[in-house]
C-alpha cells in the first residue's frame, strides 16, 4: 500500500528527496520511513555493500544529559562503556557514551527500543534530578552509511581517521563533517562496514547532498532501510 | 636544435602502441601515451615552446621537469600549464603564452632590442609621472603583462578535498624516499609516499651512475618493486606536496583533488634542482640542463639535438655526455669548468669515445640562429678567475648545449617547517643544518649525492621517522661517511658577458647587470634585491635563480653567501590552481521544517547565517506591494511567520532560575511556572549581546529562546558560565528540535481556537506573557503569548518533525480569516513600528544597556548578573550616545538609509540603525544613535543622506504604533 508521508503529522526531514528517488514508505513511529527506493531492496542491499546511504531518521533514538545522567541510566539497568564507545544492550538498543555527563541511545532497525520505552516512562524532573532528556528525534537526523568504501568517502568530509583499522566497531567520533557538528559511530552491519551519522536535523538536506556527491566516485547509491536491515540480518546486527 | 624520436629502449615512460594526436599553436602533432606536451613537441622537431616574459625571446625546454617558466603553456581556459609535466591527451588544444601574433612571429619580440632602455626598476621609476598618466600606461602594461589568459567564462571544474592519514609521510619517491619508506614500513608504520612524477625512481630513472649506464635503472626497479609490494606503503604518484604546516599537516595535490595529509612524522626526500650555467644567450632553445637532456632521452625517447657541447663541473655532465653519445648525438666537446682531472670512470668513458675534453674552460656564449629560435654554435674559453675567461675562444658548431654545474637542494618544505640551511663554502652548496623534531631529510636535499649514502641516509630517516611515530625500532641503519658532497657544485658558474643576455632568472629576464644595478641602487639586502629586481618572483620562485643571485649579491656587497642568506620560502611549493583552493568548500545550509511550504507559496528566500528565511512572498517585481499586503494582514486580520530559526535552549535543574538570574539582566528567581519573561543578555562589559524570552514550564525547567544569529554564541556563553558557577543546571541547545511560528493579528485567537481543544485561549485565562502546553491539531505544542509585532500574538513551538503539519493546520484554519504568511521584511517594519530593537542591527559591538535605552530590562534588586558591575560604571559615567526613535521633520524629504550618519557641527555623533516607511502611520520612522543631549522627544537632529545632503529628523519616543500596547494584550 502506498503511503504518502505528508499525510502524517510527523514528517521526515528528507521525505521530498526520498519520494523523488522513488521511495516506498512504511509508517515507523508515526513517520514515513523509506523502506526501499526505486531500485528495490535486493539491488539496494548489493549496492549498500559497496557504498550506500540510508535515511534512518524514523528510527527510535534518545538521550540523557546532565551531571547525574550516566548514574541515573545505570540505575535503570543501562550498560554504559567508556567515553566515545558504544555498548549494545541485551534488547538490541545501543548506548553511546558521549561524555561523563551524556549518553545517546539508538534503537534497532525495526524502529523499536524497549530501553527507551523503559527509561522514558521512568523519567521525571523530580525523580531524575541532574539527568535530562535530549530530544534527539527532532534535533538530529540519523543516516546509515554503509559499504567497503565508507571510510574513504567520509575522509572527503571529515578530518577524523575513521578507517576500520583505526576506528573500531562501536567507536564514537564527535566531530565536524562537512563543517557541521556530527556524531559518527561505527556500527558494522554483519560483514559490511557501516557508520551512523547523527547531526542537526535542519541540515539534513545539506548533508544528504554532500554525502551523495562524495559517494559518487565510489558508485555510492542512496538505499532504503530494507537494504540496511538485509545487511544487518546477514550478521545478526541490531 | 634538431630533435627527433629515438627507438626503444629509450623512452621508458612511453607506450608506443598508443599514439595520441593533439594540437599546439594551431597545428596538429602526434606523440605517444606517456609523452608530455614538451617531449611530444620535441619529438616532432618543435623547438620553441614559449616567449619570455619581458623580452619575448624564444624559449624551450630547460629542466624538462616543470621547474621553470620556459615551458608554460595555455590549455583551453587553464593558463600556465607546465608543458614538461602535463601529459598529452587526445584532442588536447595547446597554445603558447605571452605571444602577440604567433610563436614564430611574435610582434613583441622587438622589445628584446630595446632592452638597454628598460633597466631593472624602470617600471617603478617611470609610470607615476606626469600625474594622471598611469591610467594610460596601465592599459598598455596590463596588455603586455601576465602569463596566459584567464577565461572568466570558463565553466567551473570539479575539485574536491580528502583527508589522508599516515604514521610516516615521505615526500619524494627517489632513492632516498623509497629507502625511507621501506625502512619505516618494515617496523609496522603506515607510510604514504608522495612523488610528483608519474613513476617512482627520481634521478635513478634518468641519471647515469656508471659507465655502462644500467645501475640506476636496476636499483630503481628493485626498490620500486619492494615499495609497491609492501602493504604498509601507499604510493601517491603525480602528487605534489605543496607545503608543510604545523603538526605535519601536508597539502598534497593530485589532479583535481587536494589531499589533507596528517602524519605523525615526515621524511623530506625532495632532491635538488639542477642549476644553470650563466653565459651569454644561456636562455636560448637548445641550452638545457644535463638532467633535462637525460630525461628527454630516457623518459621520452627524444634525441635532444644532433651535435652538442657539454659544459660540466661534475660527473653528471659526463654521464649526460655518454647518454647523448648513445642517443646518436655527436658530442663536439666537453668543457669541464674544473682545472683538475676528476670523475674517473665516467670521464674516462667519455674520453675513450674520442670526445675532446677541455679542462678549466666554460661556454661563454651560445651563438644564436636567426630569430633566436636555436643555437648554431658554442663559444668555449679558458677560465682565468672567478667569472673571468680568456678573450680568445673556440667556436664549436652545435645545436645543443648541455650544462651540469651543480644543484640547489629542494628545501622548501624544510623551510616551511622552520628548518635551517647554511652555505658551505667548501662544497659550494646550501646544506641543511637544523631540522625540527620529527622531521627528517635524506638524499640530495641534504647535500648527499653518493648513491650508497643516499640509500643509507634514506633508511636512517625512515628509521627515525618510524621511531618518532611510536614504533619500536632496532639499531639505526648506518650511513657511509662519504656522502659525495664534493665535486658536485661549481662555486662560481657565472660568466657575465659585456653584451649581456647572461640570464640569472629566465622567468623575469633578469641578467647579471640587473642584479648588480639593484644592489647599486641600494637594495643590497637579499629580500630587497629580490623585490626590486623581481629576481625569483616569477613562476619558478627562484628554483634556478636563487643560488646564483645570492652569490652575485654576496660578492657585490662584500659578504659571504651565508651572511647574505636566502629569501624566505613559504607555501605553496608549486603553483596551484584557484580550483584546488576553492574546490568543494562546504557551505552548510539549514532549512526550517516549513521551508518547502514557503517556496511553494512563492517566497523569495534570503540567507540568514546558515538559515534560509522568507524575505517576502510574491514576485520580486511587486516587492513593496507584497510587503505592504503582509503588513496590513497582520495589522488588520492575521499573519503567520516562520520563526523556527530562533535559538532554543533547555535550562534544567534545581538551580535553573538562579542560573538565568545570573546570566540575564532581568529577574527570574520568582518567575512563576506558566509565565514568560523578556531575557536580555549582556557580556562582562555590559554590552548587549542577545535577547529572547524565558518560559518557565517547571520549577526545574526553563525554555529560553535566543536570536537566530546569536543562538550558538548564547549556548557557548551558558556552557562557559555554567562551568564557572558549578550550579546544578544542565543546558541543552534544542534549536533544531523545535519548529516555531508566530501567529499574529487581531484574528489570531480565532484562528488558534479552531485547532486547539485543550488550552483555554481567552485573554483572562491565557493573558499576555504567559505560556501554555497543549495540543494543536493533535500536535504537542508550547504556546507563548508575546507580541514582537505589536498585535495579539502566539508564538507556537512544536517538535520540528511536526512543524510542516502545524503550518498546514494553521493556514487551513486561518483561511476564512484571511490569513497571510509574512516574511522578514514585513516583520522588520512591524517591530520597528513598536520600537523593538534587533540585536546586531540596532546595537553594535559596544552598545550597552543604557545606550540602547533598555534600563527597564535590568533587575536592580538582584546581587549579580554578567555585566552588572560594568553597567554600574557606565551609569555613573553617563552616556556618550543614545538610541532614539525618530521621524522626519519634513515628510517630503527622502528617507535616510540604515547607517547614514547623524551629524552635529560637522562632527559624527551617531548613525541611523533602522529606517522604514510605515504604511499604517503614513510616515518614515526609524531608530538612530544621537548625542545624549539630543535624545529628548521633540529634539531635532541632522542626518547626512546620499549625496551629502543634510535632512532634519525629530526625536519621537517609541512605540510609534499603539503606544499604549493595547493591541498585543487583547
Amino acid at each position: 500500500m502506498h503511503l504518502d508521508p505528508s499525510t502524517l503529522p510527523r514528517r521526515g526531514f528528507l521525505y521530498r528527496e526520498l519520494a523523488a528517488l522513488g521511495a516506498s514508505f512504511v509508517e515507523v513511529n508515526g513517520q514515513a520511513a523509506p523502506i526501499h527506493l526505486a531500485a528495490g531492496q535486493e539491488a539496494e542491499a548489493s549496492a549498500a555493500r559497496v557504498m550506500g546511504l540510508a535515511d534512518a531518521s524514523a528510527l527510535r533514538r534518545g538521550g540523557y544529559k546532565g551531571w547525574t545522567a550516566l548514574d541515573w541510566l545505570r540505575g535503570q539497568g543501562v550498560a554504559i562503556g567508556d567515553n566515545n564507545t558504544t555498548v549494545v544492550q541485551d534488547e538490541g538498543s545501543r548506548v553511546a557514551r558521549l561524555a561523563d555527563s551524556e549518553a545517546l541511545i539508538l534503537g534497532d532497525l525495526a524502529g523499536r527500543s524497549a530501553l527507551l520505552d523503559r527509561v522514558e516512562a521512568a523519567w521525571s524532573f523530580e525523580g531524575a534530578v541532574g539527568a535530562y532528556p535530549v530530544p534527539r528525534p527532532d534535533t538530529n537526523f540519523w543516516f546509515r552509511i554503509t559499504g567497503a568504501h565508507a571510510a574513504n568517502m567520509l575522509a572527503k568530509m571529515c578530518g577524523v581517521d575513521l578507517r576500520p583499522r583505526k576506528f573500531p566497531d562501536g567507536a564514537v567520533a564527535q566531530t565536524s563533517v562537512a563543517r557541521m557538528s556530527a556524531i559518527v559511530i561505527r556500527h558494522d552491519l554483519g560483514a559490511t562496514l557501516a557508520y551512523d551519522m547523527i547531526a542537526d536535523s535542519a541540515a539534513a538536506a545539506y548533508m544528504w547532498r554532500c554525502l551523495l556527491d562524495a559517494m559518487d566516485e565510489f558508485e555510492g547509491k542512496p538505499v532504503g532501510l530494507g537494504a540496511v536491515r538485509a545487511l544487518a540480518a546477514e550478521g545478526s546486527s541490531p | 636544435m634538431t630533435t627527433s624520436r629515438l627507438p626503444a629502449p629509450a623512452g621508458a615512460l612511453l607506450d608506443r602502441a598508443k599514439p595520441i594526436t593533439f594540437g599546439f599553436d594551431g597545428r596538429s602533432y602526434t606523440g605517444f601515451e606517456g609523452d608530455t606536451i614538451a617531449s611530444a613537441l620535441a619529438a616532432n622537431g618543435v623547438g620553441v615552446l614559449s616567449r619570455s616574459f619581458k623580452y619575448h625571446r624564444p624559449r624551450a625546454v630547460l629542466s624538462a621537469a616543470g621547474h621553470d617558466a620556459n615551458a608554460l603553456v595555455q590549455i583551453g581556459a587553464e593558463p600556465s600549464v607546465p608543458a614538461d609535466r602535463r601529459r598529452i591527451e587526445p584532442g588536447l588544444s595547446v597554445t603558447p603564452q605571452n605571444v602577440f601574433g604567433s610563436l614564430a612571429h611574435d610582434r613583441a619580440a622587438v622589445i628584446d632590442s630595446l632592452g638597454r632602455f628598460l633597466p631593472v626598476g624602470f617600471y617603478y621609476k617611470t609610470f607615476f609621472r606626469p600625474k594622471g598618466s598611469w591610467k594610460h600606461w596601465e592599459k598598455l602594461i596590463r596588455a603586455l603583462a601576465g602569463l596566459g589568459k584567464v577565461d572568466l567564462a570558463a565553466p567551473h571544474g570539479y575539485h574536491d578535498k580528502q583527508y589522508l592519514f599516515a604514521d610516516v609521510a615521505v615526500v619524494g619517491g627517489g632513492a632516498a624516499g623509497m629507502a625511507a619508506a621501506l625502512e619505516a614500513a618494515e617496523v609496522g608504520a603506515e607510510v604514504v609516499l608522495i612523488e610528483e612524477n608519474p613513476r617512482l625512481g627520481g634521478a635513478l630513472g634518468y641519471a647515469r651512475f656508471d659507465p655502462e649506464g644500467g645501475h640506476g635503472a636496476s636499483l630503481m626497479a628493485e626498490l620500486a618493486a619492494k615499495v609497491e609490494a609492501h602493504t604498509g606503503i601507499t604510493v601517491m604518484l603525480d602528487a605534489t606536496c605543496n607545503g608543510w604546516f604545523a603538526d605535519h599537516y601536508l597539502p598534497v595535490i593530485r589532479g583535481t583533488r587536494l589531499h589533507k595529509l596528517r602524519a605523525r612524522s615526515v621524511v623530506v626526500a625532495t632532491g635538488s634542482y639542477e642549476q644553470p650555467l650563466v653565459f651569454r644567450n644561456n636562455d636560448l632553445p637548445g641550452v638545457m640542463y644535463s638532467s633535462a637532456a637525460q630525461r628527454l632521452i630516457r623518459h621520452y625517447g627524444v634525441r635532444p639535438g644532433t651535435r652538442a657541447v657539454v659544459a660540466t663541473a661534475n660527473g653528471d655532465g659526463y654521464g649526460a655526455a655518454l647518454d647523448l653519445l648513445e642517443a646518436g648525438v655527436e658530442v663536439a666537446c666537453v668543457a669541464d669548468l674544473r682545472p683538475e682531472r676528476s670523475d674517473g670512470a665516467l670521464a674516462d668513458a667519455v674520453a675513450d669515445r674520442g670526445v675532446p675534453i677541455v679542462r678549466g674552460a666554460t661556454v661563454t656564449e651560445a651563438v644564436p640562429q636567426r630569430g633566436l629560435v636555436g643555437i648554431e654554435a658554442a663559444r668555449v674559453a679558458r677560465i682565468t678567475g672567478q667569472g673571468l675567461t680568456t678573450a680568445l675562444d673556440d667556436r664549436f658548431a652545435c645545436d645543443l648545449i648541455v650544462t651540469a654545474i651543480g644543484y640547489n637542494p629542494t628545501t622548501n618544505l624544510i623551510h616551511h617547517a622552520g628548518g635551517r640551511v647554511s652555505y658551505n663554502e667548501e662544497t659550494a652548496m646550501f646544506e641543511v643544518t637544523w631540522l625540527p623534531e620529527t622531521l627528517h631529510a635524506a638524499g640530495s636535499v641534504t647535500g648527499t649525492f653518493a648513491l650508497d649514502a643516499v640509500i643509507g641516509e634514506g633508511r636512517r630517516a625512515g628509521w627515525s621517522a618510524a621511531r618518532d611515530a611510536g614504533f619500536k625500532v632496532g639499531a639505526a641503519p648506518a650511513v657511509p661517511n662519504d656522502r659525495g658532497q664534493r665535486g658536485v657544485n661549481h662555486p662560481w658558474p657565472i660568466f657575465p658577458h659585456p653584451k649581456g643576455r647572461d640570464f640569472i632568472d629566465f622567468d623575469e629576464d633578469i641578467q647579471v647587470h640587473d642584479i648588480l644595478d639593484a644592489i647599486q641602487e641600494g637594495y643590497d639586502d637579499i629580500e630587497l634585491m629580490k623585490r626590486f629586481s623581481t629576481c625569483g618572483m616569477g613562476p619558478s620562485q627562484g628554483r634556478h635563480s636563487s643560488l646564483n643571485s645570492v652569490r652575485l649579491t654576496a660578492r657585490a656587497t662584500g659578504r659571504t653567501v651565508d651572511e647574505t642568506g636566502t629569501t624566505t620560502s613559504r607555501p605553496p611549493y608549486a603553483q596551484e590552481s584557484f580550483g584546488v583552493l576553492a574546490g568543494r568548500s562546504f557551505e552548510p545550509e539549514r532549512l526550517t521544517p516549513m521551508h518547502h511550504r514557503h517556496v511553494e507559496a512563492g517566497a523569495r528566500m534570503m540567507v540568514a547565517g546558515q538559515w534560509y528565511r522568507p524575505e517576502y512572498y510574491g514576485p520580486a517585481a511587486t516587492r513593496a506591494e507584497n510587503i505592504r499586503r503582509e503588513v496590513m494582514a497582520v495589522r488588520e486580520a492575521v499573519g503567520l511567520i516562520d520563526v523556527s530559526t530562533l535559538g532554543g535552549l533547555e535550562v534544567c535543574g534545581p538551580d535553573a532560575a538562579e542560573f538565568l538570574n545570573r546570566i540575564y539582566t532581568f529577574a527570574y528567581a520568582k518567575q512563576p511556572v506558566g509565565r514568560a519573561r523578556y531575557a536580555l543578555m549582556t557580556d562582562q562589559a555590559g554590552v548587549v549581546v542577545d535577547d529572547g524570552v524565558a518560559c518557565r514550564f517547571h520549577d526545574h525547567h526553563f525554555y529560553v529562546t535566543a536570536t537566530t544569529s546569536g543562538a550558538a554564541a548564547v549556548y557557548q556563553r551558558m556552557l562557559f558560565w555554567n562551568a564557572q558557577w558549578r550550579l546544578q543546571v544542565n543546558v541543552t541547545n534544542v534549536t533544531a528540535s523545535w519548529a516555531a511560528v508566530n501567529l499574529a493579528g487581531p484574528k489570531a485567537r480565532m484562528v488558534l481556537a479552531k485547532i486547539c481543544a485543550d488550552v483555554e485561549l481567552s485573554a483572562e485565562a491565557f493573558p499576555y506573557m504567559e505560556v501554555r502546553q497543549g495540543n494543536l491539531a493533535g500536535i504537542p505544542a508550547r504556546i507563548i503569548r508575546i507580541g514582537f509585532v505589536g498585535e495579539l500574538g502566539y508564538e507556537i513551538h512544536v517538535p520540528s518533525s511536526q512543524g510542516e503539519a502545524l503550518w498546514d493546520a494553521l493556514m487551513a484554519a486561518g483561511q476564512e480569516h484571511g490569513i497571510v504568511p509574512f516574511g522578514i521584511e514585513a516583520q522588520r517594519l512591524l517591530r520597528l513600528e513598536k520600537g523593538h530593537i534587533i540585536i546586531g542591527q540596532d546595537t553594535d559591538g559596544v552598545t550597552h544597556v543604557f545606550e540602547a535605552d533598555m534600563a527597564w530590562a535590568i533587575s536592580r534588586n538582584k546581587p549579580y548578573f554578567v555585566g552588572k558591575r560594568t553597567l554600574a560604571i557606565h551609569e555613573k559615567n553617563g552616556l556618550t550616545r543614545k538610541l532614539v526613535g525618530f521621524t522626519l521633520k519634513n515628510p517630503a524629504d527622502p528617507a535616510p538609509k540604515e547607517s547614514h550618519l547623524v551629524i552635529r557641527d560637522g562632527q559624527i555623533v551617531g548613525r541611523t540603525t533602522s529606517v522604514n516607511g510605515s504604511f499604517v502611520l503614513g510616515k518614515v520612522i526609524g531608530l538612530a544613535y544621537v548625542a545624549p543631549d539630543q535624545a529628548e522627544p521633540g529634539t531635532t537632529f541632522q542626518i547626512r543622506i546620499e549625496g551629502g545632503r543634510m535632512i532634519e529628523a525629530v526625536v519621537e519616543k517609541p512605540p510609534f504604533y499603539d503606544p499604549g500596547n493595547k493591541r498585543q494584550e487583547l
